[in-house]
């Protein structure tokens, strides 16, 4: 197990590396509020997850400095981007040293003749695409945390994106990225070699590799991505079902349309919609017949986009699907990142308004299986609801999960309210356990845990040997060649195991 | 995440064991609890790369969502108001963070409910100066202004012409009253400093035959001091100034100035209550509407290509943004490339909230970037509509030859009047 020993001497060195005032942090509010992302969190154990030091590196140098002196010492050290991750990846486990990669929030480079842009990993998307408005394209990596997630913490996580049927996900926008790995070297990965190649036969593919590492492998510090032609048509439409089963036959007929302009398509289950109906302010009023959602979305230049629509608008009806109509399938598509935030208050069991969480369990999952996965995990969100009168199911959506290839396995997501207020050991360790079996669940049904949250967080963590089946112990060699002493955020997947003594 | 695997850490500062709170500390949070949980159980951040602060520091603990934090690490004992009261320092007040957040985008509209990240600074920073916390800077900014009577805007050393004796030279040769139904108040840094405004803003009243006085002794709004934690001293020179109103039986209030006009909607109501009667007027709603009327003939062609700041308390704080667009296009001869006033909730000057008196190099670091925004659009001239984010953003203009105007000053120009007064010592 590492240790943490930040002494006067580590802070030192770190002060002569950074050389910069504000840039080594040892004061509380800086450690308490780098150890924590998104909900839920174990509030009544915050002390548990505080770093030493936090530092705040501006180039290349600085982290790889920061790495080896790490590395030296066997001190525990955690990347963190956004911080705006759903699975605990930056949440240090054992203190140490958090490298929080704000400042490294530079442009460096603009290529419209390659249609590259390079990129510390600090950047935010939206920020970024502001920059890029006036050359007439867009680095199209478009998560629900499109304004606040950044670059780093996208590679980190290998992320979804909204678009991604169109334009890719982050391991298809990402071309190559720069890298410190856990000893401290600093190395270039793409598909092969060369910063700007999309594709090769060379070597081994190491991009892959270190795509979602959630901070394992190293700490990203400049990155390659992809430009393409700022969209110049959108078009957005929602259909209206009565029941679950034509809603998933509608999104299968538009996500096998072979529309090359889909952005993407997706759908709400009827638990969905009854929790926005009765929770969410902001929901305009539908039909009390209404128990399902589906709706797509294309990008592409005018010609694509107009003749597409029309066949959209057809598939969306060829089984009874009703059109929302203009105003709300625009509006509501053009506030798919502010409706990140769901409401924050939710029901107890006798119905009375409760302040709630957000918490959002993902997995991958193939299409054929979502309606019984489904199911399954209603199932099990009824049985925690009726146990522990903190939790409450807000239903589930699902959207296409193949970067280019709509067609088949599907990103589901169960939204579940938590009463954190209320939050204690006992309801913490139910929390957990929920999201195993539901984790679990996708397992089972030849899914994976995670699409693009990651699988760092308790419930999860525990299940990746599971899921990784035989390749788990190549994925504990490979930790161990790179990282030695376990001192890239340790505690995380299991990771632990490739450390434990064999005895034979 | 388990707990077993945590070892006994050896930090450099430790962590200590959670403290029971005091009475100020206790009512802070009480108050502030629901707002910071909002915020806290979803944790979204969406207020980051809006925030002018952060954008320069890349500091999370300058970012809203801390602010929020700190506020459930000070209740579960974890922090005191010690450990975060640098963090709170870093903050304009623009109110960008609030508009930009989902909770407040998404049940706003319906329930007019908004993320409040405004006022929780300003109490943690009245808890500073409860605690004698508060900074340097602030301290002594606060004491001339309490000794003056207004805010020591020509400087804080040796002897500076801005106290009582001077709080209307601004006016000379003008020939306006004392007293009348309206009154205009003219804030301190226009007052002092860039004096062609309030000569504009007059100027313009009298060619429209807009009746208006002064009042008989203007003291700083008490803004500032608010927004610094000095509330009683805020609250003192609010009632000296309504008492100055009720003794000229003063209706009407124009405020030049958004700061002030923040103050005089949000503050003076929450200090006096149902006393608070005044109808306040901004400027630019005023001017725009005397243009409208027809009151006001803007005739002179003024040739520049100008770019517009929405000023973050008009813009972001108080919701106008549509009257000053319309009197830039009613001003003949420019030629104005506008930017829409969302993409500008994220376009700061620095100039507020105190910033400048403590962080000056963090506001001179703000204004550079905005400049640089309007270098883009290819622009000779940044138009503003608030004069304490004109000394920021002149300075950072100077660095790149762009001039930066007060919208008064443009529309004095333009319907004929030679405006005097100065825009710098």
């Amino acid at each position: 197990m590492t240790i943490t020993t930040i002494d006067a001497m580590i802070l030192d060195r770190l002060h002569a590396i950074l050389d910069e005032d504000g840039a080594v942090l040892t004061n509380k509010s800086s450690r308490f509020n780098r150890a924590r992302v998104p909900a839920p969190f174990p509030v009544h154990r915050w002390e548990e997850f505080i770093p030493d030091v936090v530092v705040l590196p501006r180039t290349t140098e600085h982290v790889a400095q920061i790495v080896r002196l790490a590395n030296e010492f066997a001190i525990p050290i955690v990347p963190r981007a956004g911080g705006t991750g759903l699975a605990d990846g930056a949440v240090p486990m054992r203190g140490g040293i958090v490298v929080d990669i704000k400042r490294m929030d530079q442009i460096k480079e603009i290529d419209l003749v390659n249609n590259t842009v390079t990129v510390g990993p600090g950047i935010n998307m939206q920020t970024l695409n502001r920059s890029l408005k006036p050359h007439g394209v867009i680095y199209p990596d478009d998560p629900a945390s499109y304004a606040c997630a950044l670059v780093g913490g996208r590679i980190g996580t290998s992320g979804l994106s909204l678009l991604g049927a169109r334009y890719g996900h982050t391991r298809d926008l990402v071309i190559s990225f720069e890298i410190v790995t856990p000893t401290g070297e600093v190395i270039e990965v793409g598909d092969g070699g060369g910063r700007k190649i999309r594709k090769s036969s060379t070597g081994y593919h190491l991009k892959h590799l270190f795509m979602g590492h959630q901070g394992t492998l190293g700490i990203v510090t400049e990155a390659t991505l992809e430009l393409v032609p700022r969209a110049e048509a959108e078009f957005a439409a929602f259909f209206l079902f009565e029941d679950y089963d034509t809603a998933y036959r509608t999104f299968a007929n538009l996500a096998k349309s072979g529309l090359a302009t889909l952005g993407g398509v997706m759908m709400f289950d009827p638990e969905k919609v009854d929790y926005l109906r009765r929770d969410d302010e902001a929901y305009i009023i539908q039909p009390e017949w209404v128990k399902a959602v589906c709706a797509a979305s294309l990008f592409g230049t005018k010609i694509e986009v107009e003749a597409a629509a029309p066949k959209v608008m057809e598939l969306g009806r060829s089984l009874g699907g009703r059109y929302i109509g203009d105003e709300i399938a625009s509006g509501d598509w053009a506030a798919r990142h502010d409706r990140y935030a769901n409401p924050l208050h939710g029901r107890d069991k006798n119905g009375n308004v409760t302040p709630m969480s957000w918490h959002c369990e993902d997995a991958a999952i193939p299409y054929s299986e979502v309606p019984a996965v489904l199911r399954k995990w209603h199932t099990i969100a009824r049985k925690y609801c009726d146990q522990y009168d903190i939790f409450d199911d807000w239903g589930a959506f699902q959207y296409t999960n193949g970067a280019h290839k709509p067609w088949a396995d599907v990103l589901v997501e169960i939204d579940m309210g938590l009463w954190e207020d209320r939050m204690d050991e006992e309801s913490w360790q139910a929390f957990v356990s929920l999201k195993r079996e539901i984790a679990q669940v996708a397992i089972d049904h030849g899914g994976s845990m995670s699409s693009c949250h990651g699988a760092t967080r308790a419930g999860d963590a525990e299940l990746v040997p599971t899921e990784m089946g035989a390749s788990w112990e190549v994925m504990k060699t490979i930790k161990r060649a790179l990282d030695p002493n376990n001192v890239m955020n340790p505690g995380k997947q299991s990771l632990d195991e490739a450390y434990r003594k064999v005895t034979r | 995440m388990t707990s077993d695997e945590h070892p006994p850490t050896d930090a450099a500062v430790g962590l200590g064991t959670p403290k029971r709170l005091g009475e100020a500390e206790q009512s802070f949070v009480d108050t502030w609890h629901e707002n910071a949980t909002g915020c806290f159980s979803s944790g979204h951040k969406f207020c980051r790369e809006v925030c002018p602060v952060t954008q320069v520091t890349r500091n999370e603990n300058h970012t809203p969502t801390a602010f929020h934090s700190n506020v459930i690490a000070l209740e579960k004992g974890h922090l005191d108001v010690e450990d975060v009261a640098d963090d709170y320092v870093h903050c304009t007040q623009c109110g960008g963070c609030e508009v930009r957040c989902p909770n407040t985008l998404m049940v706003g509209d319906f329930y007019r409910a908004r993320t409040q990240t405004v006022k929780v600074v300003r109490a943690m920073r009245a808890l500073m100066v409860d605690k004698g916390l508060d900074r340097e800077n602030w301290k002594i900014w606060n004491r001339l202004t309490n000794e003056l009577k207004n805010e020591p805007v020509l400087g804080v050393t040796g002897d500076q012409p801005n106290g009582q004796a001077q709080v209307r030279d601004w006016a000379q040769g003008l020939d306006i009253p004392i007293g009348g139904d309206t009154i205009l108040f003219v804030d301190c840094e226009a007052a002092y400093y860039r004096t062609s405004i309030p000569r504009a803003t007059a100027q313009i009243l009298q060619l429209a035959g807009y009746e208006f006085g002064l009042m008989n002794e203007q003291w700083c709004c008490g803004g500032p001091a608010a927004e610094m934690g000095y509330v009683e001293q805020s609250m003192r020179f609010a009632r000296h100034n309504i008492d100055d109103w009720r003794k000229s039986d003063v209706k009407r209030i124009i405020a030049i100035e958004p700061h002030d006009y923040v103050h005089f909607t949000e503050d003076y109501p929450s200090y006096f209550g149902d006393e608070f009667d005044f109808e306040v007027v901004q400027i630019i709603d005023l001017v725009a509407e005397l243009i409208r009327d027809g009151r006001l003939k803007l005739t002179t062609p003024i040739e520049r290509v100008v770019t517009y700041h929405d000023p973050c308390r008009l813009n972001k704080r108080k919701g106008i943004h549509e009257a000053p667009r319309e009197i830039l296009r009613a001003i003949p001869g420019l030629t104005f490339k506008d930017v829409d006033r969302v993409t500008q909730w994220s376009y700061c000057s620095g100039g507020g909230g105190g910033l400048p008196i403590e962080k000056p190099e963090i506001t001179a670091e703000i204004s550079r970037r905005r400049l640089e925004k309007a270098a883009e659009l290819q622009v000779d001239t940044l138009v503003s509509a608030c004069v304490w984010s004109e000394r920021p953003l002149s300075a950072a203009g100077d660095d790149i030859g762009i001039d930066v105007k007060d919208i008064i000053e443009l529309v004095a120009e333009s319907a004929g009047i030679e405006i005097g007064g100065r825009t710098r010592p």
